[in-house]
């Protein structure tokens, strides 16, 4: 899940161009694969314990139609147009040590939108995340019997994040808002994820807070401007997931994973004052398939994330529905 | 496999290596406007705006100069009619225009491509009571290199008073409180 955190970027960071700009931000459960009983669940690119690295790769159809304005009504989009957002995502992860993992993750993003009056399609590297985790347990957390007390004990991560834009930012030398693939910012989220498997059911539970660092903007959209300082809001995330997994006679098996989240963003500042346009909120539901195989080395997911297109499920923020076929393997 | 897993994290190194990268990693807070020539015709800041014709969402002509004629000035809000331009041109109307009665408000959608689409985007999203101008070859765009959020001024005599993001709106607040 620290994934939804470090993809949040990616779909903000363009939403129509721009905002498209913003952002970025929001969440499919991530396709990053395994988790500490080695795979199914919708989490981050976290490596299965007593594993020594993982590679990832994921590909995201964000499709953008409407948005929540500050009010959280639902808007429709200009008639005519038709807004996407192609996302591939690869991520490694390495252990540090028997409870330390470390990943990073880097996105290359295409922006391909039209309207009636004009078309545009543009692609570039978008934000990058680097994350260092830490497993507060020792062993395998995942047991088929509740036999006693312990055994209801979560695995429990803790993780730091950091987003580095290293995306197409307005403060780049752009021409306009449909170039945009990254926020601009740097980001620090720190993260803690609970997860629990009893098979065949699992539950997991992570809340993320974020805070964005202040910069200096003298460029806007490729023109130079009187600089000033900006700051985006602070950060806040959880999300819920619950599973169910079928295991076929050949030992691989399927999870089907449902999962809600809730992201919100505080008012950003500008030279110390408030920017009350900008702060967003956004709710939405996913489902996850995930396919591993026996040893859980191989693990593929298909991941729908829908953001509810009614009134009150979100605020200043783009309804998408992003499809992502991922893939990950495990290094023993 | 190894291999493998060694190859994957060159590729990912070498990606975040390329790229159109980026102010954003060092930011930079030296102000680096151009020089402008005072009088010159242009888009910048001190420049003298070149007239331009429009057609507003109820099919009325407009130009800049008839505008400017019976306004202390006029400003121009690029709309795309996402959450950015919502959220700006929602500050707009309850925050700013409210303030400056002798001021015209033009907001101009580029995208839809017709009289008809922008009057349908401008009332679907709940701003039936603005003056839209439907900019449907972009020229106007053009004209001001706007784009997405760009706020333009431009006072009685012509002249370019402001063409930046609007942000927060407080820098229109106080070149629109300098006016004479």
């Amino acid at each position: 899940m620290e994934a939804w955190v470090s993809r949040i970027n990616m779909r903000l960071t363009f939403w129509r161009p721009v905002l498209i700009t913003m952002a970025f931000l929001s969440f499919a459960p991530s396709v990053w694969a395994a988790s500490c009983c080695g795979g199914g669940s919708a989490t981050s690119l976290i490596l299965p314990k007593f594993s020594k690295a993982m590679v990832d790769m994921a590909f995201d159809i964000e499709r953008y139609d409407g948005f929540w304005n500050d009010d959280g009504d639902h808007v429709p989009d200009p008639p005519g147009s038709d807004l996407k957002q192609y996302r591939l995502n690869l991520g490694y992860a390495q252990r540090l040590a028997s409870r330390w993992q470390a990943s990073v993750s880097v996105p290359y993003v295409w922006n391909n939108n039209r309207y009636s009056a004009l078309k545009s399609s543009t692609d570039g590297l978008g934000d990058s995340t680097v994350s260092l985790w830490y497993e507060a347990f020792d062993g395998i957390q995942c047991v088929w019997k509740v036999k006693s007390p312990k055994d209801l004990m979560p695995a429990a991560y803790f993780g730091a994040s950091l987003t580095i834009p290293t995306g197409v930012s307005p403060y780049d030398d752009v021409e306009n808002s449909f170039d945009i693939t990254g926020r601009g910012f740097y980001r620090l989220d720190g993260s803690m994820l609970l997860e629990k498997t009893i098979y065949p059911w699992n539950a997991a539970l992570q809340l993320s807070y974020g805070t964005n660092f202040e910069r200096s903007v003298n460029r806007e959209y490729g023109r130079y401007v009187e600089p000033y300082d900006k700051k985006l809001g602070e950060r806040v995330q959880g999300t819920i997931s619950a599973g169910y997994t079928y295991f076929l006679e050949s030992m691989n098996s399927l999870t089907l994973t449902a999962a809600y989240s809730d992201l919100q963003e505080d008012h950003g500042e500008i030279d110390g004052r408030t920017d009350p346009t900008t702060g967003f909120r956004k709710r939405s539901v996913a489902g996850i398939l995930a396919f591993a195989t026996m040893d859980r080395d191989w693990i593929f997911k298909l991941v729908w994330s829908h953001a509810i297109q009614q009134d009150g499920w979100g605020e200043n923020f783009p309804t998408t529905d992003i499809m992502t076929l991922g893939m990950s393997h495990v290094f023993r | 496999m190894s291999f493998v897993r060694w190859i994957f994290f060159i590729i990912v190194l070498v990606a975040a290596g390329c790229g159109s990268i980026t102010d954003d990693l060092t930011p930079s807070g030296e102000d680096k406007r151009p020089e402008v020539v005072a009088g010159s015709t242009g888009h910048e800041v001190g420049q003298l705006s070149p007239d331009f014709t429009a057609s507003d969402t109820l099919g009325n002509p407009v130009t800049l100069l008839s505008k400017l004629a019976t306004a202390d000035a006029v400003v121009l809000y690029f709309t795309m009619w996402c959450p950015v331009c919502d959220s700006h041109m929602s500050h707009i109307r309850s925050d700013v225009m409210p303030d400056f009665p002798t001021v015209t408000f033009l907001m101009v959608d580029y995208v839809t491509g017709s009289v008809s689409a922008a009057y349908s985007a401008q009332t679907s999203s709940g701003y039936a009571d603005f003056s839209v101008l439907a900019d449907v070859d972009q020229a106007i765009l053009d004209q001001y290199q706007a784009t997405m959020g760009t706020t333009v001024v431009i006072d009685s005599s012509s002249t370019v008073l402001m063409n930046e993001d609007y942000k927060d709106g407080t820098r229109l607040r106080e070149v629109l409180e300098g006016l004479p």
